[in-house]
């Protein structure tokens, strides 16, 4: 069982990483995927785990033979380069989608077995959850702090909406909400360049949300417009009708 | 007789109107005074804030040092603001609140459960979750004039019970009945004055206490003593006791720190026992009170003894009074005195950072405003990570020092989140307390192989000429410059590499494929990209910029890497937060802003081959002490002769900058990879940061190559490796070397396991 267990493990990370069209076929746990600081907490996980994932790294080119680790790191060797690229995989962090509510880390033992297990693929961000409408996912210090912003600048005060969404931001770096509404308040501020850029690095973060990319195209579009450039807007209409 | 008197009578009448124009005089002078801006207050500087939430990664230990520099008492049971109880790995304690710029943080008892080194519980006393709690931040220091005083300005339902109590008691018994000035006190002075004794015994009430420290002088006389009673009594006319007792407590000077002049209860609590005035019991009151009488004579710091002792009599004034009783008074005397040890709160705690953040100020603001205006600086200062961006520093030298010439060498670091930004920590001196030179800021030093990453990325912006695995030539080779002379770079083992694959070239940092690269490219072109980089600095294009003959300061490389760590997002460096005016009222904010330099594609490929740096290159060592799973990316720079070490890395929430060198520029024995990264390596274990994971772009796609020849191949070859292409620069997919559809069949086999 053990034997088989590694490569078995390692494959998935493998294979999972290599082709989009096989991620979904990946058993993911989707229960409870993608918020706010999820990253953070899912990537503990993983990264805690790490008897679990060490292996991983250290036999990645068992793979394809099935057999033991063949070193493929031969100097010379009759080869084409005089070093081979390293099989030492460029990961990945170990990331997931994490679990959500408020209990993540007590449940060590049983939940993160779960979580950790199947590993997404490199760089997918782990707020990629397929079509989950974004906000049900918020989950406690960033849905407090963006309903705080929220009242901030629905009484009109800006800056203080701006602070305390850039509080969240530090809470949860790269939850694109956060950003798609700092994106909103600095155009709310006047600051139209900005907003562009915070609805970009938004973008950055929202694989899979094709909804929130959607809106997030929208608010680069009116940008645009606000900075005169209505080529640049049409463009960005363009990919917002794309993303939906 | 009659001229005589007539004489005497107008003469008394012209004293008369002399007397009372000065009285009026005099009466303005305190007016005026009083009633306006009492005092300039030098600007406060705040660490960020502690946030706390589920999930959070913060040890119960980190946590508990943060709560210990804000003054936390640590009581069986979290008893009012300030008090904190630890029970295994739950800790209750009871936040002091605070004014932020975003608003008020209200003081509230807190329970916090940790698991592992995160937050797994945050709830209020009753049990109902919390969603996100603010701790108070530490005070780390103020801008100050050269002597200048200062204080914390306190409002006189802020103070202590039993402190105003004690004060009149010991120092002015009539405070509550006399007008001013105590008859039978100024006769006693006189008396002890003029039969010959030198005027040591007080005697003055705490009005004229008051009025000699706030409006006059510190020269002894008869004329002084006697302007300062007329001014006593003008000051009651005028004000009520109360507001003359809070003024008393903000003037009164209680002891020297360095330059600085600490004065007012207020901030003679932060200073002795770093803890908020309201939070004091008996025996802390009483001996700050006891020593009014001799600031530096009780100091409790220098002189213990006599600081003990004149507390325990200032006890059993109180005893006698009535004002406590006698078992309270007995209890307090059982208490040790109780202060910190120096330097919790001295402006020489963190200098470096304290640099930066004056340096930012005095862009916006006059130095009035900062030394006078009481400003509140809230910043980005993260005083765990300084703290171990320290202990890293010394640990590192303590072990090489063995090396020969390890003792000239110098340090500066510098910490970030390249997730927002934010400077965290900086090291400016070897020996960190060391306010002077701040190298972090200052030291224009060769950053040898840290210009790498720009080359190559410049390179990797071509998808089509240039992939991570594309041919590199490492032969020797000489080009003639512009100036005419010929440059002949050298590898660091004086040996060609023959041919390698593009990321090899900055994976193992070869001068002689990386120099080649960067003609090609161009050498204008790699400065332009460390212009998008974030680096102000202008170089000259000659070919040894390539090589990084050009100067940088650590935090102009700290920007220049954080573009790269951030996905290509560039964000000027800040400090600074937000300002708040001594009301609290919201003055000035220096908002989050973000520049896209890059495509992220491209900056996807060269985090890639910066993370082979550290798996196989020449920031391998740090996986001698880190765990594996910590994805890191970073650079090694050695600048000739090792005379500049440097190392330049992140991981996914922390970035780090570390140079070693000496000041007079001498070869050091230290290489980036034998120093800075001992130095980074050390500071990132203690920091156990999260693994770089940046999300993979669109256009990015992940093929097979087979890892000697680079060309495409299929997955279950030999010696087939992923690597990450920008889309349509990927080789084309490779045969098969046997077997049907081996991918397939192995995820149908995953699956089966899985299921």
């Amino acid at each position: 069982m053990n034997k088989w267990l590694i490569p078995a493990v390692t494959a998935v990370a493998l294979l999972s990483g290599c082709s989009t069209v096989q991620r979904g076929s990946i058993p993911v746990e989707d229960a409870g995927t993608a918020v706010s600081n999820s990253e953070r907490i899912s990537a503990n996980g993983g990264f805690r785990q790490s008897t679990v994932k060490r292996p991983v790294q250290a036999q990645t080119q068992a793979i394809p033979q099935g057999d033991t680790g063949v070193v493929v790191m031969v100097p010379g060797g009759g080869a084409v380069s005089s070093a081979p690229i390293s099989t030492s995989p460029i990961t990945p962090g170990p990331i997931t989608p994490g679990p959500i509510d408020t209990s993540p880390v007590q449940s060590a033992p049983i939940n993160q077995g779960s979580y950790s297990m199947p590993s997404t693929p490199s760089g997918i961000p782990s707020a990629n959850s397929g079509g989950l409408s974004a906000d049900e996912q918020l989950d406690g210090p960033v849905l407090a702090l963006l309903t705080t912003a929220q009242q901030q600048q629905a009484s009109g005060d800006l800056n203080g909406a701006s602070s305390s969404l850039e509080r969240a931001q530090r809470v949860a770096p790269r939850e694109p909400q956060v950003l798609y509404r700092l994106a909103q308040v600095r155009m709310a501020q006047g600051d139209a360049a900005q907003a562009e850029q915070f609805a970009r690095r938004g973008l950055t973060f929202a694989n899979g949300r094709p909804d929130l990319q959607a809106s997030l195209w929208e608010l680069i579009a009116q940008a645009r417009e606000k900075q005169g450039d209505p080529a640049g807007a049409a463009l960005a209409r363009q990919k917002a009708k794309v993303s939906l | 007789m009659r001229p005589w008197l007539g004489w005497a009578l107008k003469l008394s009448l012209v004293g008369l109107v002399v007397l009372a124009g000065f009285a009026v005089y005099l009466d303005a002078v305190v007016q005026e005074k009083f009633s306006g801006k009492r005092w300039t207050i030098p600007a406060k500087v705040y660490a960020r804030p502690l946030e706390l939430f589920v999930g959070q990664k913060l040890s119960k230990d980190d946590f508990l040092t943060e709560l210990d520099a804000l003054g936390y008492r640590r009581e069986a049971v979290s008893n009012g603001p300030g008090a904190a109880a630890v029970n295994g790995n739950t800790v209750d304690l009871n936040t002091r609140g605070f004014q932020f710029y975003e608003g008020m943080e209200q003081a509230q008892p807190v329970r916090v459960r940790f698991s592992g080194d995160y937050v797994a519980e945050l709830s209020a006393t009753n049990g109902s979750k919390l969603s996100v709690v603010r701790l108070e931040p530490l005070l780390i220091g103020g801008i100050y004039p050269k002597n200048l005083e200062d204080r914390i300005l306190i409002k006189i339902d802020q103070v202590p019970p039993y402190l105003l109590e004690t004060l009149v008691a010991v120092e002015d018994r009539d405070f509550y009945s006399h007008w001013g000035v105590s008859p039978k006190s100024i006769a006693r002075a006189i008396y002890v004055n003029t039969s010959g004794g030198k005027m040591t015994q007080g005697g003055s009430t705490l009005t004229q206490q008051l009025v000699k420290n706030f409006y006059l002088t510190s020269e002894r006389s008869l004329t002084r003593k006697l302007t300062e009673a007329m001014m006593a009594m003008l000051l009651e006319l005028h004000y009520d006791k109360s507001e003359i007792l809070e003024a008393y407590l903000n003037e009164v000077f209680v002891g020297q720190d360095g330059q600085r002049a600490v004065h007012g209860f207020g901030l003679a609590s932060q200073f002795f026992f770093g803890q908020p005035l309201s939070e004091l019991k008996l025996h802390q009151v009483a001996l700050l009170v006891g020593m009014v009488k001799g600031p530096s004579y009780y100091n409790p710091r220098r002189n213990p003894e006599r600081a003990l002792e004149r507390r325990n009599l200032v006890l059993d004034v109180l005893k006698e009074q009535g004002v406590a009783s006698a078992e309270q008074v007995e209890a307090a005397k059982k208490m040790p005195l109780g202060v910190t040890t120096r330097g919790k709160l001295a402006d020489s705690s963190f200098p470096g950072f304290l640099d930066l953040v004056k340096r930012q100020l005095r862009e916006d603001y006059r130095d009035e405003d900062l030394t006078e205006e009481g400003l509140r600086i809230f910043t980005s200062f993260d005083p765990i990570l300084q703290m171990k961006a320290e202990a890293s520093v010394n640990d590192t030298f303590k072990r090489l020092a063995g090396r020969k010439g390890s003792d000239d060498v110098e340090a500066a670091m510098v910490v970030t989140n390249p997730e927002t930004g934010e400077v965290q920590a900086m090291i400016g001196s070897r020996q960190a307390s060391f306010a002077g030179f701040n190298r972090a800021l200052d030291a224009v030093r060769p950053i040898g192989s840290l210009i790498k990453p720009a080359v190559y990325l410049t390179a990797l912006e071509k998808p089509s000429q240039y992939t991570l695995t594309s041919w590199l030539s490492d032969d020797y080779f000489s080009v003639k410059g512009a100036d005419g002379q010929i440059w002949k770079p050298q590898n660091y083992d004086r040996r060609s590499h023959g041919t390698v694959f593009l990321y090899q070239g900055l994976a193992h940092s070869y001068n002689l494929s990386t120099a080649r690269l960067g003609l090609a490219v161009g050498v204008p072109n790699v400065l332009k990209t460390l212009a998008r980089l974030g680096v102000s600095r202008e170089f000259p294009a000659f070919p040894s910029m390539l090589l990084g003959a050009g100067g940088m300061t650590p935090i102009e490389v700290a920007t220049m890497y954080q573009t790269l760590a951030n996905g290509g997002f560039n964000t000027p460096m800040r400090g600074i937060r937000s300002v708040l005016t001594a009301e609290g009222e919201p003055l000035k904010r220096y908002p989050f802003q973000i520049q896209q330099q890059f495509d992220p594609a491209s900056i996807y490929l060269i985090q890639n081959a910066m993370q082979r740096v550290m798996r196989e290159g020449t920031g391998s060592s740090v996986y001698n002490v880190l765990p594996k799973t910590l994805t890191l990316a970073g650079k090694t720079g050695t600048s000739n002769d090792s005379r500049d070490s440097w190392f330049a890395g992140f991981s996914q929430d922390l970035l780090a900058v570390v140079w070693l060198g000496r000041d007079d520029n001498g070869k050091t024995p230290f290489t980036g990879a034998t120093g800075a990264l001992q130095v980074w390596t050390s500071f990132m274990r203690k920091a156990d940061p999260l693994p770089l994971d940046m999300p993979q772009p669109d256009n990015i796609v992940q093929a097979w190559v087979d890892s000697r020849t680079g060309q495409g191949s299929e997955a279950n070859c030999p010696g087939a490796v992923q690597m990450p292409y920008i889309r349509g620069s990927e080789p084309p997919p490779g045969a098969a070397c046997g077997g049907e559809s081996p991918a397939e069949s192995v995820m149908d086999w995953v699956k089966g396991w899985m299921n």
